[in-house]
């Protein structure tokens, strides 16, 4: 399909693709292991799981942009990146948040997340959405 | 038992050409050749007899290009420090002053260059560097945002005082008044256009970020013997230390808690201060790479210079100013407002700070940290001083 499919994320993006989210974990110690390599660093084994994980997080940290740099032509300014913290696995991603109040992301606030996509060019990149969990 | 580089190589000769971002009169490589050609001027030493080069950051100037203008008789040696940012510039002068130790070259040269027309937006090839889809789908494609969200976590959670950023501002800007060198030369910086600029990135306005000039910068490196026979006076490498350690990197913002809201430089300066065996107290000045002026804070913290909790102590305007300050920081300007050719101008401040021919003097300084582009998944930092203490 494309270069989302070369790197050893792969099955992150095909999860997305597909509707949910699967990080991955040691085959071995079951740490969770992110960026996606190829050896768990903690023990040493190679291989890893891919298991599925609720779309709920907590925000680690988060910027409001307002200047139009280039490749985010898609997205109305100003919008919210945030990192957010997947619950019960430590992994950090980054997404965006639906921002339709003017209050602030605050760090450690709970969140959920829907799946849809970010335009960049001719691509669409699938993109975890995050809003205040009610 | 002295460290190896501690002493043993020392800037001979400097040279600087900045201009306004796509205002450069000369091609970007022949800006270099003229920053080449001055750091050798100063010096007394030949061009043709330079025979290593050193740059970081992607510099897209191959030192082999540069013999036809320099006369280069021998290229003994090249190299460059890996990474896209500004995290490689004092680990330039480690790698420089190896290849000086091991025999392998006797006239290094330290360089950048970036002028757009060649190397387009230096933002923008930092950026390249990193980018992939994860940065691309949460909208995050450029250092000022990558920085941004670190700096968030710097106020919001572990409460440092926005306010203190305004003071590195204020000084850098009242260093570049006195510098006719700098972009803010003769001007006085009104802090209420930080605070009425426009939003970037939250936490940061335009005024809260470097912006980038056209423009090259040269340092000539060489034994510490040899620089004794040179024009002038010697300023010393007492050491040097670049990298990261586990827990810090490209990690796709996944860094350890303890160093998400740092520079990076924890390893990097506790190695600097064990080879050279000097503590910040021993630190006369400090040539700061402020990419944007949250991260010169963390920088500063990294270095043990304070910490979260007494930041606002020690990053007062009147403590940082080269005149009566404890801390002068970035005497020239800095890359806020010396000028911003990917922080080349710091070392080359760092070098006449210690030479005395600074635009603000700091009265009896015999040390001077340079402080590589904080945030970098690998940074690097250097002592420089005016005898070997
Ligand atoms: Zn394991």
């Amino acid at each position: 399909m494309n270069h989302r499919l070369d790197g050893a994320d792969a099955p992150y993006w095909q999860s997305l693709e597909a509707g949910q989210l699967q990080l991955p974990r040691c085959a071995s110690c079951r740490r969770w292991l992110w960026p996606a390599g190829h050896r768990c660093s903690t023990c040493g084994s190679i291989g890893m799981v891919w298991e599925e994980r609720p779309l709920r997080a907590t925000v680690y940290s988060w910027t409001r942009t307002w200047h139009r740099f280039a490749l985010t032509e898609a997205l109305d300014l100003p919008y919210v990146s945030i990192v957010a913290e997947i619950e019960d696995c430590g992994i950090r991603l980054m997404g965006r948040m639906d921002d339709p109040s003017p209050d602030d992301p605050a760090i450690g606030e709970a969140v959920v997340g829907r799946i849809d996509r970010t335009r960049v060019g001719d691509d669409a990149i699938p993109t975890i959405i995050w809003s205040r969990a009610a | 038992m002295t460290h190896p580089l501690y002493g043993t190589t020392a800037v001979a000769g400097v040279g600087l050409r900045q201009f306004k971002r796509g205002a450069s009169p000369l091609p970007e490589r022949s800006l270099l050749v003229e920053a080449i050609l001055d750091a050798c001027l100063e010096a007394g030493l030949n061009p043709a007899e330079v025979d290593g080069f050193v740059s970081y950051g992607d510099d897209k100037n191959e030192p082999v290009r540069l013999m036809g203008d320099l006369g280069t008789r021998r290229l003994a040696w090249s190299a460059s420090v890996f990474g896209g940012g500004g995290g490689g510039i004092a680990g330039a002068f480690g790698l420089a002053a190896s290849a000086i130790i091991s025999g392998q070259a006797k006239a290094v040269i330290v360089f950048r260059a970036l002028a757009e027309g060649a190397s387009g937006r230096m933002s923008a090839a930092v950026m390249a560097h990193h980018l992939n889809d994860h940065l691309l789908a949460a909208g995050l494609v450029s250092p000022a945002q990558m920085c941004a969200i670190r700096a968030q976590r710097l106020f919001k959670h572990y409460g440092v005082s926005q306010s203190i950023v305004e003071d590195l501002v204020r000084a850098s800007y009242h260093h570049a008044r006195n510098n006719p060198e700098a972009v803010g030369f003769g001007q006085d910086f009104d802090i209420a256009a930080l605070h009425t600029s426009r939003w970037i990135a939250e936490p940061f306005r335009l005024f809260d970020c470097s912006r980038e000039n056209d423009g090259a910068g040269a340092l000539l490196l060489v034994s510490a013997e040899q620089a004794q026979d040179l024009a002038k006076p010697p300023v010393y490498l007492l050491g040097c230390a670049q990298g990261t350690e586990a827990g810090w990197g490209d990690l796709l913002e996944n860094d350890a808690d303890d160093l998400y809201a740092t520079g990076g430089f924890r390893p990097v300066a506790r190695d600097l201060y064990r080879q050279t065996g000097l503590s910040p107290a021993d630190i006369d000045c400090v040539q700061l790479y402020e990419n944007f002026d949250a991260q010169g804070v963390m920088s500063l913290i990294d270095h043990g210079f304070c910490t979260y909790e007494n930041a606002a102590e020690v990053i007062r305007f009147d403590n940082l100013i080269a005149q009566g300050g404890k801390l002068p920081v970035n005497t020239a300007g800095g890359n806020l407002a010396q000028g911003f050719i990917h922080g080349i101008g710091l070392p080359i401040e760092a070098v006449r700070q210690l030479r005395g021919e600074s635009a603000n003097p700091v009265s009896g300084a015999r040390t001077c940290l340079l402080a590589g582009g904080p945030g970098a998944p690998t940074v690097s930092s250097a002592i420089f001083a005016n005898k070997v203490l």
